[in-house]
């Protein structure tokens, strides 16, 4: 009931513990489906000023924080995939074959306009082959999506 | 200050050939006065009461003149010292100063920032061909919440990725551990610094529309790509600067409006005095002035999975519960009996239901492989299509935040009286509905005086706050209803006197249909002079039924404490709420307060007009 009470609202901590896996490296690669966003606590004064809380990144590139970048575009220092929470809806798009996740993704692959509905097609088709079971990482979710890409004529000009 | 302008300009003159010197014509005491420069200062015009004409932000680092704060001319000059020299470091921190000073006295634009490193690299990843104002709307059991807030996106262009744009967030900065009520009341009191953030905007889809179940609603800015350029180099120059932030006035939405102020001078948005800025009010600030070109709705996951859920009967309802508990029950015989169609409805409303409820949670190995069952079904059945929700309803056109009423009644059948209300902010339960949650209610300093024949007006309630938050039970989630509130009222102790009150409780809530009735315990603490000790708790219940339809609300509800003196009081209502206008609304009701042995009954018609 306290919980409830103290605002049942959870903001994000800092941005960076928000983009960082629980001990994990920098860009959230080794992160896995269904990675939950836990251990933040609820706190009523920071939904109240809608603040941040420690360092916000305010859009830096940092680039320095060892991040491998290849196949993504990099985004605030980070691809998209690694983001926690982003490959959970990414998956849920692919295997219904659309979504907003999985356009962003695919443009920040740069794929085209003209091809983004075969893309989504594509994966929707493979979704078994790039998430094989619940504990694949965004690392692996990255090179599936290539190797998938690759056999396919329109789409393998835009792999890595 | 003349001589002083004329020494600046002599050392112009003398300074090497590659200063472009100023133009002769170009005065700067206009230029300091200039709209655009006063919107770069965040100059106070009278927006609020504090700081009147001096500069909101709180921080040396922004202010090249030690009196820059205060004389919008001094930190002209001083910036025009600053940034005047091809290579000066200054640029680097003041790119849209710079780009002002540039327009006004015609310095060289072209390779102006070729030194600047980082800051070019940050404008690179940092641009945009639209801006767009969100607004997390508010969200059932969050009191905090229920103001909304308001943040910006900064799109690339790209219609269908905004998941890949930037969010322009104003906040305060407080450190993780701040919880206490203290705490709180730095919050509302400036005791925090604010600033503003940058973040992706996926991050904040994440936070209000996944975690917290807030719709957004998201209104595209009438701005142009020159509006937007003076948007983003301001930003920059305000990366790391504290202003004070103020809950009430001072707050995430007021600071937007001074950026809009930025891209477009002369907007008018800050020029009207206000003790309180509630984001709705700026949503509706600039659609009024003809800054918000469109608007669209996103539901929350929340309101996603009811849009879903409600496309299948009772029973297909209960087997998709069951089966979120159990995914093998995929390939049972009541789930093959049903059409494809219909199963692939309800694995999606049974997946939704998971990662909702466990989406917040540490990662356990069981949940995910459920959720991984789901999905796989998910995949191999038709695609689902969301229905989209019919008619929602954007908040600012719901009604203002304070109300004005008067009202007429009569109490014991002979006692008439007349009373005038005031009310802060913002929205009870019976308030014209349009815009706002359903069984949310949230008011401020609610003041009522009431006048008898036989005398003058005496104040009648003071209600301080009153929060309550109805929210209804399902299958698929049971949340708690709750409520607190606390003031001054009139109540009966021997004789009708003013008290002194603090009350709240936990229940449930269910809808049927257009019918929602509430159940919940309730404990008051009241300070009473008729009674022996200073406080005297007491316990009891607060039940009742609200019902719905079209511009009628009605509220029928008692709520009674036995007190540890052994003195009882409850007060029933039926209550009927008219919303004649958006902003005009007739209530009826018929109250009846009774004691041990006896009672008095009440009746009023009101008039509620509100406005911002």
């Amino acid at each position: 009931m306290k919980k409830t009470l103290i605002a049942a609202a959870m903001l994000g901590a800092s941005t960076s513990a928000m983009a960082v896996a629980p001990g994990g490296p920098g860009c959230g690669w080794g992160n896995m489906l269904f990675e939950g966003q836990s251990g933040m606590p609820m706190h009523l004064l920071a939904t109240l000023v809608n603040g941040t809380t420690g360092n916000a990144t305010f859009g830096m590139t940092t680039g320095t924080n060892g991040c491998d970048t290849s196949g993504a575009l990099t985004y605030s220092g980070q691809s998209l995939l690694g983001m926690t929470g982003v490959m959970e809806e990414v998956a849920q798009d692919m295997a219904t074959g659309e979504g907003e996740a999985l356009t962003a993704l695919s443009v920040s692959m740069g794929i085209e306009a003209s091809d983004r509905a075969h893309f989504n097609t594509v994966m929707h088709e493979n979704f078994a082959a790039i998430f094989p079971h619940q504990d694949v990482t965004a690392k692996q979710v990255m090179a599936s999506i290539n190797d998938v890409m690759k056999k396919d004529q329109n789409l393998s000009k835009y792999t890595v | 200050m003349r001589t002083g302008l004329l020494c600046v300009l002599l050392c112009w003159a003398a300074v090497s050939v590659a200063v472009t010197p100023p133009r002769p014509d170009v005065s700067m005491d206009a230029l300091a006065a200039s709209d655009r420069w006063q919107a770069l200062l965040h100059i106070n015009p009278g927006a609020t009461l504090r700081d009147r004409h001096r500069s909101y932000v709180d921080d040396d680092n922004f202010f090249l003149s030690e009196t820059g704060k205060e004389d919008p001319l001094a930190e002209l000059l001083a910036t025009h010292e600053a940034l005047q020299l091809p290579g000066a470091q200054a640029r680097c921190r003041f790119p849209a100063r710079y780009r002002f000073l540039a327009q006004s006295l015609g310095w060289e634009q072209a390779g102006a920032f070729d030194h600047c490193a980082q800051y070019r690299e940050w404008r690179a990843a940092v641009t945009a061909s639209r801006a767009v104002l969100v607004f997390p709307a508010a969200y059932l059991n969050s009191p905090s919440s229920m103001f909304g807030h308001t943040l910006l996106r900064l799109d690339q262009g790209e219609d269908s990725a905004v998941w890949l744009s930037w969010a322009v967030n104003f906040g305060a900065v407080s450190t993780a551990q701040d919880n206490s009520f203290f705490y709180i009341y730095r919050g509302l009191a400036g005791g925090y610094p604010g600033r503003f953030a940058l973040v992706p905007y996926v991050q904040k889809i994440q936070e209000y529309s996944h975690m917290e179940n807030r719709d957004m609603w998201e209104y595209t800015l009438d701005l142009d790509q020159q509006e937007l350029d003076w948007l983003i180099e301001h930003l920059w120059e305000l990366k790391d600067i504290n202003f004070d932030y103020y809950f009430f006035d001072e707050n995430c939405s007021f600071r937007l409006l001074e950026l809009v102020e930025v891209a477009r001078p002369g907007s008018q948005l800050l020029t009207e005095l206000r003790f309180a800025e509630v984001p709705v009010n700026t949503v509706r600030a600039l659609d009024e002035r003809g800054i918000i070109s469109e608007r669209h709705y996103r539901p929350s996951k929340a309101v996603e999975l009811n849009n879903l859920r409600e496309q299948l009967n009772g029973n297909q309802q209960a087997l998709a519960r069951r089966l979120a508990d159990d995914p093998s029950l995929l390939t049972s015989d009541a789930f093959m009996a049903e059409s494809a169609s219909d199963r692939a409805i309800m694995a999606s409303v049974a997946y939704r239901y998971l990662r909702l409820k466990y989406r917040k949670e540490e990662r356990t190995d069981a949940v995910a492989k459920d959720s991984f069952a789901l999905l796989t079904a998910m995949n191999q059945l038709p695609p689902v299509a969301v229905p989209e929700t019919l008619d929602p309803e954007p908040p600012e056109k719901g009604h203002g935040t304070q109300m004005l009423a008067i009202s007429g009644g009569q109490r014991e059948g002979n006692q008439d009286f007349g009373e005038l209300s005031y009310r802060l902010t913002y929205h009870d339960l019976l308030d014209n509905p349009y815009g706002f949650l359903r069984g949310a209610e949230i008011e401020g300093l609610d003041l009522t005086l009431r006048s008898t024949e036989s005398g003058d007006a005496k104040l009648e309630d003071l209600q301080v706050v009153s929060i309550r938050s109805l929210a209804p039970r399902n299958r698929f989630i049971q949340p708690l209803s709750w409520y607190v509130d606390g003031g001054l009222e009139r109540a009966w102790a021997g004789r009708r006197r003013l008290v002194r009150y603090l009350q709240g409780g936990a229940g449930g809530s269910w809808q049927w249909g257009n019918w929602q009735p509430y159940l919940l315990t309730s404990l008051r603490m009241e300070n009473n002079s008729e009674f022996d000790t200073f406080v005297t708790p007491g316990a009891g219940l607060d039940a009742g039924i609200l019902y719905r339809r079209g511009r009628w609300q009605w509220q029928a509800g008692s709520v009674g404490h036995y007190f540890t003196n052994d003195f009882y009081r409850y007060t029933s209502q039926l209550a009927v709420q008219w919303a004649v206008t958006r902003q005009h609304g007739v209530r009826a009701s018929l109250e009846r307060e009774g004691w041990r042995g006896d009672g008095d009954n009440e009746f009023k018609l009101q008039w509620r007009w509100y406005f911002d």
